[in-house]
């Protein structure tokens, strides 16, 4: 009996072979089962707990676009990890098309800093008072981003930054599967966000959208922001997006 | 237009072109250094001059050879001129021809080479990109100029209604030029649609053959006064107009650029491109559009007037259309960035050059209009009209 309602036997069986064979470090057939064309980018999509020793297929059944969706859990020497692979059959073979870890988190940088000339330094200490903070103009009350170390303007010198409500709407956006730093990977697919600050004078601030992966995203849709603490406190916050 | 704009009016011209063979990405033996002069030998030995006659240099994009150290290798008499053309990545390709332009123009210089040299052997990973992501991108996981490409274009299509099928005509044309072009990458590759279409996501809405992928390769041109290129050996294509820049609210600014979905050739840029040559869009003869991904390049040629805005791109953004020698836009004729090779957009510069000789690997009939775009949605853009004699 196919204890995986609506997937074929055979795939079900080539899931299990493969959780196996991740497990097992076995690379040569874990790469077999990845779609020739995107090996690279498969690779560094999913990030696996250290020490990985075993694997148990959780779910197995059929998904969107015709393909079909596992959830593997793998488990290392001190954590463990869950991937979701989608399967597509080619020329009667089936193969690993995306991969991700679940859940979906946004990638943690350590780009996320001032600048080198500190023009930047008070919006990036205002979120680690949980506020975001947007350069502003007092003179002309002109908004400005990206920072200046002038008023644009007014040629000011003096600039303030006021806190501002995290709330806006999508100027444009986009879902990023290719891993361009060793920092996206367990996190890829996700989402960035530019959005448009009404309270700033529709100055438009990026970010990660939180839970990217799954969601209909469209231009004009509002969304809410929200701060995340670094785990290593020596890091600073960034501000992440939440659909409204 | 003023006497000062008629006054650079076919006073320069291209009369030596090089690019040395497109290697893969880390696979060139060659220091971007040799390669920088591997490319200036070929563009003085093509151009029939001496190497040591080069009087001045030019380059863009933060090229990791000064003019000065490839004047100290080349040996040259006395170097004139000097210059980098800041910021903007492949922005800067068509802006370093016209400083190079501009340096003849005013008799700063008599011989200036114009060169970019990439090897990632020395230059590392990325190195188109090298200073342009700073904290408020990559903080927040925009870490590749593709990213911020692809945010744009989704915003082209999803806002503007341009439709996908502009950009893979654009790519479908490139791909079928490079097949004309033995020293093209993709040449005896052509792309099927279906391919193109079931190509992993790089970055929505870009594909994989949506992106231009890095070369280890070098280009040189050799750049001369009008008088003195037509003692030469090649048939000179002549600067007839050029610009660079950027706009108000464009450069630099984190995605809050006010015309977001252009390229950056904002109108100002446009007429004065078009006033400076005496020529409308319409009369263009060829384009070499600088296709870092294929949506900042529709949007180019949108910006420059050479297709419709929104749904209508689709009219003249057709691949039949775009092809030589019978499309009414023909364009990245040897394949361009994506096809041909990428040296951040020097081939083109080159393929612009071959059209005004009769050289081309995909040859538009008696071309004498041929258009440089550089650099689209990057921080500063650039563009050169060349021309034949005839147009003088």
């Amino acid at each position: 009996m196919n204890e995986f309602p609506g997937v074929p036997q055979d795939l079900a069986e080539v899931v299990e072979r493969h959780g196996q064979a991740t497990a097992a470090g076995d690379n040569a057939t874990v790469l077999a089962d990845f779609r020739a064309d995107r090996v690279g980018q498969l690779l560094a999509s999913a990030r696996p707990p250290a020490g990985m020793h075993s694997a148990k297929l959780l779910s197995l059944e059929p998904g969107s676009d015709g393909l079909y969706e596992a959830h593997i859990r793998y488990t290392g020497t001190e954590t463990e990890a869950v991937f979701r692979s989608r399967w597509i059959e080619l020329d009667g073979t089936w193969y690993v098309t995306q991969v991700r870890n679940v859940p979906d988190t946004p990638p943690q940088t350590s780009a996320a800093h001032p600048s080198d000339d500190g023009v930047d330094a008070p919006h990036w200490e205002g979120l680690r008072r949980g506020e975001l903070r947007i350069q502003h103009c007092p003179r002309c009350d002109r908004w400005t981003w990206s920072p200046r170390p002038i008023c644009p303007g007014c040629h000011s010198p003096e600039l303030d930054w006021p806190v501002v409500e995290p709330s806006g709407r999508i100027f444009s956006w986009t879902r990023t599967w290719q891993p361009f730093s060793p920092e996206a990977t367990g996190h890829l697919p996700y989402v960035v966000v530019n959005v448009e600050l009404p309270a700033a004078g529709n100055r438009r601030i990026l970010g990660v959208l939180q839970d990217g992966d799954g969601a209909d995203v469209r231009i004009g849709a509002e969304v809410k922001g929200e701060i995340e603490q670094p785990t290593d406190p020596a890091n600073y916050p960034v501000l992440r997006w939440r659909l409204a | 237009m003023t006497t000062r704009d008629r006054a650079f009016r076919g006073s320069t011209a291209v009369v030596g072109i090089a690019n040395t063979p497109f290697h893969k990405r880390g696979s060139a033996t060659q220091s971007s250094a040799q390669l920088t002069l591997e490319a200036i030998l070929a563009a003085a030995a093509d151009a029939g001059i001496d190497a040591h006659d080069i009087d001045g240099f030019s380059s863009y994009a933060n090229d990791d050879n000064e003019g000065l150290a490839i004047g100290a290798a080349l040996g040259v008499h006395e170097i004139r001129w000097s210059s980098m053309v800041w910021g903007g990545g492949g922005g800067g390709v068509a802006a370093a021809v016209n400083a190079a332009s501009a340096a003849v123009a005013t008799g700063q210089a008599d011989m200036v080479c114009v060169y970019r040299g990439i090897s990632e052997a020395d230059a590392g990973r990325q190195s188109y990109s090298k200073g342009h992501m700073g904290p408020l991108l990559a903080g927040h996981g925009m870490f590749a100029p593709a990213q911020v490409c692809a945010m744009r274009t989704q915003r082209l299509i999803e806002v503007d209604g341009v439709p996908a099928s502009a950009l893979e005509a654009l790519v479908a044309a490139a791909y079928h030029h490079a097949q004309n072009n033995p020293d093209a990458v993709a040449y005896g590759k052509p792309l099927d649609p279906e391919v193109y279409a079931d190509s992993r996501m790089i970055s929505e809405p870009l594909r994989l053959y949506d992106c231009s992928r890095e070369n280890d390769a070098a280009g040189a041109v050799i750049v001369t006064t009008a008088e003195r290129a037509r003692e030469l050996r090649q048939k000179p294509a002549y600067v007839l107009s050029a610009v660079q820049g950027g706009g108000p609210e464009w450069t630099e600014s984190v995605e809050n650029e006010t015309a977001y979905t252009s390229a950056g050739f904002h109108p100002a840029m446009v007429r004065r491109l078009w006033e400076g040559a005496g020529v409308k869009p319409g009369e263009v003869d060829v384009v070499q559009v600088y296709e870092n991904f294929s949506g900042p390049a529709v949007a180019s040629l949108i910006d420059l007037g050479l297709v419709p805005p929104g749904p209508d791109a689709a009219r003249v953004m057709r691949f039949e259309n775009l092809i030589a020698p019978s499309g009414s836009l023909p364009l990245n004729t040897a394949g361009g960035n994506i096809a041909e090779g990428f040296v951040h957009g020097f081939g083109l510069i080159v393929e612009a050059v071959r059209q005004i000789r009769g050289s081309s690997p995909n040859q538009v009939p008696d071309a004498a209009l041929s258009l440089l775009l550089g650099g689209p949605m990057a921080p500063l853009v650039s563009a050169t009209l060349f021309g034949a004699d005839s147009v003088l």
